[in-house]
């Protein structure tokens, strides 16, 4: 974007902010369920404040974290190992390109029933809900590797392990880094969604709970919160993969 | 007679299983001399790139031996031989001259080393002002001159081009010929060269081996006795337009249905 674009972005959505405002002051929206924006800044400065509100995040962040570093490497190696070894790919692909398609929510009672309502439940279904777009992400990089540079280190002379080092991983890097991105969305929301439906703590447990009172302020400060965290994650994974991929000629 | 540096004795290869094979090239016989420039030609499908791809150690033959310096080839020999495909087929994350220097970091060439060898090669190809330029900043010309460099950078004697200047136009082609005469005659490689025009062979080659239809066998080994250097004005010359005809008259036999 263009920086008077950005402006025009900016102005228009404080002047959205601003309308709303002035609305729920003068009682012509409900401000029940829609309370004006300066309360919930109060409150999210407020929640912000209490540690109990803190340590919940950090048991999210902590299953965010634990699953994604599960999932990521788990999942692409197994698309790896599907897209290298034509008799695997061959057996479980279909398997994979079916699960995909199927919402992983339907699973969660299972998960409960496995693990019971505990942290390691939220790690094993976040992981599950994540490796799927990671294994077909595995799978489409190895595919992106240029056959004719293989072929092309193999006449000066590459082993196998220079062929890994020096063609495959560089020429993947940025569909893994797409896909671990890609990941980290169906992670976030699988962890929330663990911790909405039934949780002992975490800042989805804090969100249904505020919900269920009424406490539209913390519910709404919570979605800021949530939401700030998930996209500055999502663009600092964006911004390494851009410049990892910098080589990619641009259309 | 010199040594010959490329020796392909008794060569066939067939593909495919015992049943349905088809057979590629049958009984050729070729010997290089060290510093010759040799064009390959034929019908589409002859196995002209089969034939290079057997020099390179890529495949060995069905049957027959290829040697190189007197030593069978039984595997890619990157530092007595050199390939440059139709495509340059750089490698896109890597500058022009980290490409170049690719093949001795591949057998692990100190930083310093392969860097001043890369950029040597880079002056050679007449780019050195673009050593820091990654490969879709390039254009078509000078990525395959970049190639080139990369062909060179290990001193192999041997230079194996699969139809190098094919996806170039027609300027750029006649350019990098040129430049590649220049090269040749600087570095006193070996070239093996593949292509489909017979003008490029007949103005780059000191001989010119013509192969027929699958399978592919010699039918030709054409003395190219044009004078060197070569100029363009030598393309329009009586001899020039006998021996393209020459050849002509085998791939035309060929191509007929």
């Amino acid at each position: 974007m263009r920086r008077h674009e950005r402006l025009i972005v900016a102005a228009a959505i404080l002047g959205l902010l601003a309308l709303w405002e002035v609305l729920a002051r003068i009682g012509r929206i409900d401000a029940t369920l829609a309370p004006a924006p300066a309360t919930i800044v109060e409150s999210l400065v407020r929640l912000l404040g209490r540690p109990e509100v803190r340590a919940s995040l950090a048991v999210t962040g902590g299953e965010v974290l634990a699953a994604f570093l599960i999932a990521v490497p788990t999942g692409l190696l197994l698309g790896f190992l599907l897209a290298e070894v034509p008799v695997l790919g061959a057996l479980v692909r279909p398997l994979v390109n079916f699960l995909f398609g199927v919402p992983k929510s339907i699973f969660l009672p299972i998960f409960i029933l496995v693990f019971g309502v505990s942290i390691p439940q939220k790690i094993a279904f976040a992981v599950f809900t994540t490796i799927f777009v990671l294994v077909l992400g595995g799978i489409a990089a190895v595919q992106s590797v240029p056959r004719e540079l293989v072929l092309v280190s193999r006449v000066y002379g590459a082993s196998r392990a220079q062929i890994i080092r020096e063609i495959y991983l560089p020429a993947m890097a940025p569909i893994l880094l797409e896909s671990a991105r890609l990941g980290m969305v169906f992670n976030i929301t699988a962890v929330l969604l663990c911790e909405i439906y039934g949780a002992r703590d975490g800042i989805g447990y804090r969100i249904a709970a505020w919900g269920e009172n009424l406490q539209m302020p913390q519910l709404y400060a919570a979605l800021v919160i949530v939401a700030v965290l998930a996209v500055a994650i999502n663009e600092i994974l964006r911004a390494i993969e851009t410049r990892l991929g910098a080589w990619r000629q641009r259309a | 007679m010199t040594r010959a540096l490329v020796a392909i004795r008794g060569v066939s290869q067939r593909f495919g299983v015992d049943g349905a094979s088809v057979s590629a090239l049958e009984a050729i016989d070729l010997e290089i001399p060290d510093g010759q420039f040799v064009a390959v030609v034929g019908p589409s499908g002859c196995g002209k790139s089969t034939l290079l791809s057997l020099v390179a150690g890529l495949r060995l033959p069905t049957s027959g031996t290829v040697l190189c310096d007197g030593e069978p080839i039984t595997g890619p020999m990157p530092r007595k031989v050199g390939m440059i495909f139709q495509e340059a087929n750089l490698l896109p994350w890597l500058s022009a001259i980290d490409n170049v220097a690719f093949p001795l970091k591949l057998r692990h060439v100190s930083k310093p080393e392969r860097l001043a060898a890369a950029r040597r090669m880079l002056a050679l190809t007449g780019l050195a002002a673009f050593e820091g330029r990654l490969p879709h900043e390039l254009s078509g010309g000078m990525k395959q001159r970049v190639s080139i460099a990369r062909g060179l950078v290990q001193n192999p004697a041997v230079l194996l081009m699969d139809e190098p200047f094919a996806s170039l136009d027609e300027q750029t082609r006649m350019v990098l010929g040129d430049e590649l005469l220049r090269i040749w005659s600087e570095t006193k490689k070996t070239v093996l060269f593949v292509t489909h025009s017979l003008n490029e062979a007949v103005y780059l080659a000191d001989r010119v081996v013509v192969l027929s239809a699958r399978p592919g066998r010699v039918v030709d080994d054409v003395t190219v006795d044009l004078p060197r250097p070569r100029s363009f004005a030598m393309t329009g010359s009586e001899r020039f337009g006998a021996l393209k005809d020459r050849i002509w008259q085998h791939i035309k036999r060929a191509e007929r249905p």
